[in-house]
């Protein structure tokens, strides 16, 4: 006679895990990080690689840029109806970082070259151990790195274009208590950590009909980040380690296409005004399947919904030169959430977002140029159901980004 | 100038930090400082076949009664905690390993070892009353028997005996010495059950043995006079309505159809037997019927087998096959027909008389029902399978300590619908569930 299976449907792992928007850092240029993360109309530096491959052959001459951002992402979350509980998430700090080195090869010629490493997507969450939503998720994280090498060519005075191919890899790592316990009440709990690697296009138009006004068009495709030989470890009370082997598991995330407009014009002298728009294809980001090689009764392969949707971002910006040395700049976004009502997970949970945005430059010699900004972002306090495990509540996320960076023009 | 950046790093580093207000609970008039529950064994926190002082901790009205304290009430609940966790009066279940009589180790309840501590026999009134008046085995109409705590502990519940200042009394009379300002109703389901347990083997000499089905009429009795004398001050409360049986682990681990055989197998059983009714694969085990031909049948679909079969006499003894499985380790589909009809009307009762003293009726029912597909909760899928879901403890009757909270949240709910109050829900995941040896 078959005894009956003690360990089956214990739970579905890793249903919240998304690694959608709220890790999508865009902080790609420490100018328009600045200017409410403008950057698809006016050129600036050699950050045009991202922002705007097709604005690189404005770049008179080779210039090598780096800069790096000090992520600081603070979550808290209430129990809905409130009163009972509420928890914060762990204090960490990311360093997304961008270099790129590029321009015209000659000052008169019409090719420019470049190449960029940047971290679009990169930011993570950890909440304490034995939080209320432990077995939604405990800790995630993932990282990206793009490399982009890029190509672009002035048309003539007014229109240039430009594209890269980009190359993606990263990781990502996560990690869920499991709701069996051992003797002493401990919590089991899985981890999973993979490398994951993608590819993709950036390309663009800029115009420039005269001095003071520029045009930029942007799209940058969606990237596949998969994960191939992800190792997927478990551990549980030794009565069930059969159920939970440690195994290798597959996965897929999207990484959404981008299309930005933007627009500067320079009413006055010394002053530009920036805006832009961002349409962002989250769509396809509608499930997050886990794949495992070795399944058991217990450990069966999962899909999640996500159901993402497209979503439009809104962004201003202003730049004053104060003086021959000195800049300064301003601006703002609004950045709504792709993460539908009901599907709002703990794992980075997301809502709308204003960004309020500064920075300084400042021209150090005729070749060295430094770069300061500051980001602060407020998401809409989100009163939040993820349905597919059924854990509600109230969420706000703050972030506070200072970001340092460094242009040096080769001449 | 320097003071100013100082200030604008405070200011920045605050506004870092997001800032979500916390409402304060409201009990929008309802006082909790004399909370009684009225309950069996759920109520009572007995699990995993006995009751032990962690389980008793673990109950709901205990969860309940420290979760009121949010609202800043001052709150005494008194219950009739035990000495030992070893389980009372015999020990209680906890998962370990079992070899059975094929000779192969799993997975399974056993008694704890841990001694059970022989004064736990001591009569604690003094200590009373107890606002968790959850006494194992109550049924609605015990409440109207006079020496009902003797009888019990006559029948192996001697949990009254323990509790009660005089064992000649009716508990009405014994729930009488409480003045409650709160309570939750709780009972109806061992007027049904003792008789599902016993595999439907009713008493026909003693009609209130615990093997019976209470008559109607006498449950109606016992569970009005309870109600009168809890809300005889006013007090506000809860009644929660008794779930369907049938679908609790011990009546749904073992399928109808749990005889897996092989070809050599079936067909050594069908030379035995002279017959072809044997297969290989899944078999529907023979019972016990005195109105079958030969005195026994298969059992059909909808029939169920009870946990407390002796898992060694199917194995290896041929219960099931060559041997019918007695009556009493099976409800057959006249007696589950029965245990439906007989919660049926207990419900209709229950939700009569919510609607008729005003009171929030909370639908265990229906969220037992619900919870057969899986209970969501938190990313945890409470089911009610047996150890894998979570709810319910190695009795396979009663529930886990998240069992008991998902229920206190139910009652929370029902609650906050109906008096308005503004009570959190209670953190099921900081109680344990099933533990699980090396």
């Amino acid at each position: 006679m078959k005894k009956h299976a003690l360990l089956t449907a214990t739970s579905l792992l890793f249903a919240a895990v998304s690694f959608g928007a709220g890790f999508q850092v865009n902080y790609q240029g420490l100018r328009q990080v600045a200017m409410g993360g403008t950057g698809t109309g006016w050129m600036w530096d050699a950050s045009s690689i991202f922002y705007n491959p097709g604005g690189l052959a404005r770049l008179k001459n080779i210039q090598a840029y780096g800069s790096v951002q000090f992520l600081m992402i603070n979550t808290q979350y209430v129990q809905t109806p409130t009163g009972g509980y509420s928890e914060r998430s762990k204090s960490q700090v990311f360093t997304p970082f961008n270099v790129y080195v590029g321009g015209r090869l000659r000052e008169e010629g019409k090719l420019a070259l470049g190449l960029g490493i940047y971290t679009p997507f990169g930011s993570g969450l950890s909440w304490n151990n034995n939080w209320e939503g432990r077995y939604v998720i405990q800790s995630i994280a993932m990282q990206t790195i793009f490399f982009q090498p890029t190509l672009s060519y002035k048309i003539s005075d007014a229109i240039s274009l430009g594209g890269g191919f980009v190359y993606a890899t990263g990781n990502v790592k996560f990690k869920r208590a499991m709701p069996v316990q051992d003797n002493a009440g401990n919590d089991g709990y899985a981890e999973l950590k993979g490398r994951a690697n993608g590819v993709g296009l950036n390309l663009g138009i800029h115009i420039m009909p005269t001095e003071n006004v520029q045009l930029g068009i942007n799209y940058r495709s969606q990237v596949n980040m998969t994960v191939r030989n992800g190792d997927a470890r478990f551990v549980v009370p030794a009565a069930l380690s059969s159920s939970f082997p440690n195994t290798d598991f597959k996965t897929e995330v999207p990484l959404p296409q981008v299309f930005s407009v933007g627009i500067g014009v320079r009413p006055v002298k010394n002053l530009t005004l920036t805006a832009e728009v961002n349409w962002m294809g989250w769509k396809p980001y509608d499930t997050l399947f886990f794949d495992y090689e070795d399944n058991t009764p217990a450990l069966q392969d999962t899909k999640a919904p996500r159901n993402y949707k497209n979503t439009v971002a809104f962004r201003l910006g202003a730049n004053f030169k104060a003086s021959p040395r000195f800049a300064v700049m301003g601006g703002f976004a609004y950045d709504p959430t792709p993460v539908a009502d009901g599907f709002v997970s703990p794992d980075l949970p997301d809502a709308d977002r204003w960004l309020v945005t500064t920075g300084l430059t400042f021209k150090a010699t005729d070749r060295l140029t430094l770069l300061g900004a500051l980001e602060y972002g407020a998401s809409q306090k989100r009163d939040a159901e993820y349905l597919p495990e059924n854990f509600n509540g109230k969420y706000q996320t703050k972030a506070f980004i200072p970001c340092i960076g460094i242009t040096y023009d080769f001449r | 100038m320097k003071k100013l950046f100082i200030i604008f790093g405070i200011v920045a580093l605050a506004s870092c930090k997001p800032n979500l207000k916390v409402d304060t609970p409201t009990a929008n008039g309802l006082d909790f400082s004399n909370y009684v529950a009225v309950g069996n064994s759920v109520t009572a926190g007995y699990a995993d076949g006995s009751l032990y002082r962690s389980g008793q901790i673990n109950s709901y009205p205990n969860m309940l009664a420290s979760h009121f304290g949010l609202l800043g009430q001052s709150i005494v609940f008194k219950q009739p905690l035990l000495r030992s966790d070893a389980g009372f009066p015999s020990p209680k279940r906890v998962l370990g390993y079992y070899t059975d009589c094929t000779g192969a180790t799993s997975l399974a309840p056993t008694f704890t070892t841990d001694p059970v501590d022989s004064l736990d026999n001591t009569n604690i009134s003094v200590e009373g009353p107890f606002n968790n008046f959850g006494i194992p085995g109550i049924r609605a109409i015990d409440y109207l028997i006079p020496g009902y705590a003797d009888l019990a502990a006559a029948y192996g519940f001697p949990y009254a005996k323990r509790m009660f200042t005089n064992s000649a009394w009716r508990p009405l009379d014994e729930l009488k010495l409480s003045s409650p300002t709160f309570f939750t109703l709780w009972l109806g389901t061992n007027d049904v059950l003792g008789y599902a347990l016993s595999g439907g083997e009713e008493n026909t000499t003693l009609a209130i043995h615990p093997n019976n089905i209470s008559d109607f009429n006498q449950f109606r009795a016992g569970y009005d006079s309870v109600l009168s004398v809890l809300t005889r001050t006013g007090a506000k409360g809860v009644l929660l309505n008794i779930p369907d049986i049938t679908t609790i682990p011990f009546f749904t681990t073992i399928p109808a159809n749990g005889m897996v055989l092989d070809t050599i197998q079936a067909s050594k059983l069908n030379a035995a037997t002279g017959t072809t009714m044997f297969r290989a694969g899944n078999n529907y085990f023979i019972i016990q019927d005195i109105s079958a031909p030969g005195g026994a049948r298969q059992m059909k679909d909808g029939e169920l087998v009870l946990l407390s079969i002796p898992q060694d006499s199917l194995k290896c003894y041929g219960w099931g096959s060559l041997v019918p499985i007695p009556k009493r380790y099976v409800l057959t589909h006249d007696e589950v027909a029965k245990i439906n009809g007989a919660i049926t009307s207990i419900n209709a009762h229950i939700a009569g008389k919510a609607v008729a003293m005003n009171l929030p009726l909370v639908d265990i029912n229906t969220f037992l029902k619900n919870a057969m597909t899986g209970y969501m909760y938190n990313g945890v899928s409470y089911t009610t399978q047996f150890i894998s879901g979570g709810a319910f403890s190695l009795d396979g009757v009663h529930l886990t300590p998240r069992g008991q909270a998902l229920v206190a949240n139910e009652i929370i709910r029902a609650m906050n619908s109906f008096y308005k109050s503004t009570l959190p829900m209670i953190d099921v995941h900081q109680y344990p569930g099933i533990r699980f040896p090396l």
